[in-house]
């Protein structure tokens, strides 16, 4: 039967990638976990050098792929789910996906960013080495709930980790100071910071909370350091898309401490856009509910958008527009696009920044790069 | 004039983005060249009659469940008589989710305990835990005839006699049938998703589940609340055709 699962998923995978219908990480992972339920405590699942987990509401991708850099850098093979498919199905394709024919895993260690509501499912079949959690703030509370029950579940679920699990949190999260047991907290390192193309407080966390598991692992600290300058932002993070003489920056803003923390980002002067391009979606990954853009700041989307301008786009560009308004931004009605191919190509300025949330934001990648995630 | 916003518990009760409403109320007196304060009222207020004489608009939101628990004490024993009092005097108020519910008789939990509420309307909720599921989602309702039919509201209102929204509750409200809903569901599911109500509308003050913030995409409501409570009969017009027409979109979104 494994073999059946593992031949599956590997075909599944490449037909809807040849057929460039996404990445095919989410349906190959499906079809598997239902023919093969017990995949994650397989045998077959060891990584000699570490497994890590990583969790929160904000800063997963960057951090994976932060640590799967340091680690590649060493010279170390990694499973890692890079396509952000963060599900139980996400991470059973990607471990599928990296078998080879035999059914074995070639790789010294694995990096997983774990969705946050989906966390405690993992837990109870699959234990990290090291869990790192990044932090807890608003999501889709339409689709999640309130941050206290997820931070319940985690408690319930961490009640469960054995001794050798080690927890790394933020500590500047007033509800990680709950978290009982053996807990290295981290916060930002700017001195690192300066030696990536990440920009921000957020990003100053990633990048110390991906150092000290680096630490942890032993891994060669020097060559972690100058692996630093040679990381690329994962995609939509901050990522840099040249379309003919335009450049879009993509800064996913999906709830309110992501968009506030891209806000501050672009009021620092970090990224100097003359336009900036708000995207605003209401499909199920995103949350049918668009109440929280009145949680962002609205002192920081003004003092952003000031000599800029403002474009709008989204299944819910009016929302998000009237929501500019009245935090003061004038928008002008013509640069107001519920069709977001249109706000593209009506875009005159060469220097953009992009503020969508997480389906805009594939939709975005889709239309300037030809591809959504990978 | 000066619009005196008494805005209670903004850092517990702050879900859903319902501190826009502020915003939304604060933005739209100013376009009309009024004054407007907002009055922070919390747990380390101590009200006075002076203090509350002040306040010509009341506005408190919904929270999550630890930040209702940590001002809950407050309200019913500090708080209440002085926002009862206010209620019945014809204040002008607007009370969503949370503070909705708290405005009633009780709250019943699915366990069978039962929270006293301010009983300043005559309503009460229950929750019935895994036996029926939240009410989430969007919403559309028609407003009740009261509102439609009074003369300020006429005069500012250039939306037209709906409203639209999210909810997202697991508490089902039930009005006593002398109490007016604030309005009828056309699609969603309003107090109870039993009998097509939605919220309450007693004297000057609204109760409702209605986020979005409310006041985002229903800007009438707004105008209704800041003329209430100015004592003016109209107010001058906004350009609100952005508005308008997110209003007219929402109709058509998914459940």
């Amino acid at each position: 039967m494994f073999y059946i699962i593992l031949y599956l998923t590997k075909i599944f995978n490449l037909l809807i990638k040849t057929l460039r219908m996404g990445a095919g990480y989410t349906w190959p992972g499906h079809v598997a976990l239902t023919l093969y339920p017990t995949l994650f405590s397989s045998t077959k699942l060891r990584f000699p050098k570490g497994i890590v987990f990583i969790s929160g509401t904000n800063g997963k991708t960057t951090t994976a792929k932060l640590l799967t850099h340091f680690l590649n850098a060493n010279g170390l093979k990694v499973t890692h789910n890079k396509t952000g498919a963060n599900l139980v199905n996400g991470i059973a394709s990607a471990i599928l996906l990296d078998m080879n024919w035999r059914g074995n895993l070639t790789s010294d260690a694995c990096v997983f960013e774990i969705d946050e509501f989906t966390l405690p499912f993992i837990l109870q079949k699959f234990c990290p080495d090291f869990l790192l959690l990044l932090n807890l703030s608003r999501d889709q509370l339409d689709r999640y709930g309130e941050v206290d029950i997820i931070f319940d579940r985690w408690q319930d679920a961490f009640s469960h980790l054995p001794q050798k699990t080690v927890v790394l949190a933020d500590s500047d999260q007033e509800l990680f100071k709950q978290l009982g047991g053996n807990v290295i907290y981290f916060n930002s390192d700017s001195a690192l910071l300066k030696k990536t193309r990440l920009h921000g407080t957020f990003n100053a966390k990633n990048v110390n909370a991906a150092f000290k598991v680096a630490k942890l692992l032993n891994l060669d600290l020097a060559k972690v350091e100058q692996s630093l300058t040679t990381f690329e932002v994962a995609y939509g993070r901050g990522e840099l898309i040249k379309y003919g003489e335009q450049r879009f920056q993509v800064f996913l803003a999906k709830n309110p401490a992501s968009f506030n923390h891209n806000l501050d980002i672009i009021t620092a002067g970090n990224v100097v856009p003359e336009a900036l391009l708000f995207v605003l979606n209401d499909n199920i990954p995103d949350g049918r509910d668009v109440s929280w853009i009145y949680d962002i700041d609205a002192k920081k989307l003004y003092e952003a958008c000031k000599d800029k301008t403002i474009f709008v786009s989204g299944t819910r560009a009016q929302d998000m527009a009237i929501r500019l308004k009245y935090a003061g931004v004038s928008v002008d009605t013509a640069n107001i696009f519920t069709n977001l191919k249109n706000a593209l190509t009506r875009i005159p300025q060469l220097e953009v920044v992009v503020l969508p949330n997480y389906s805009a934001m594939l939709e975005v990648r889709k239309l300037l790069l030809g591809r959504s995630i990978l | 004039m000066k619009l005196t916003i008494g805005y209670f518990y903004a850092d517990l009760l702050n879900l859903y983005g319902d501190n826009g409403n502020v915003e939304i109320l604060t933005a739209r007196a100013r376009s009309r060249g009024f004054d407007v304060a907002v009055c922070h009222i919390d747990q380390s207020t101590a009200l006075t009659p002076e203090l509350m004489q002040s306040i010509n608009l009341v506005f408190m939101g919904g929270g999550p469940d630890s930040g209702q628990k940590l001002m809950y004490e407050d309200l019913i024993n500090n708080k209440g008589s002085y926002l009862k009092d206010y209620i019945n005097r014809g204040g002008v108020g607007l009370y969503v989710c949370g503070s909705y519910q708290l405005l009633g008789h009780y709250y019943k939990s699915a366990d069978g305990s039962n929270l006293q509420g301010l009983g300043a309307f005559d309503l009460f909720t229950r929750h019935f835990g895994n036996k029926k599921p939240r009410c989430i989602g969007n919403v559309v309702a028609t407003l009740c005839e009261q509102i439609l039919a009074d003369p300020v509201f006429k005069s500012v209102n250039k939306i037209g006699d709906t409203l639209v929204g999210f909810e997202n509750h697991g508490g089902r409200t039930y009005l006593n049938k002398t109490l007016t809903p604030f309005a009828k569901v056309i699609t969603g599911h309003g107090n109870n998703s039993e009998d097509g109500t939605e919220g309450v509308f007693y004297k000057n003050s609204i109760g409702t589940y209605f986020h979005g913030p409310i006041l985002a995409r229903n800007p009438h409501i707004a105008d209704f609340l800041i003329a209430k409570a100015l004592n003016e009969d109209t107010l001058k017009e906004l350009d609100d055709g952005l508005i308008l027409s997110a209003h007219i979109a929402s109709k058509n979104l998914k459940q």
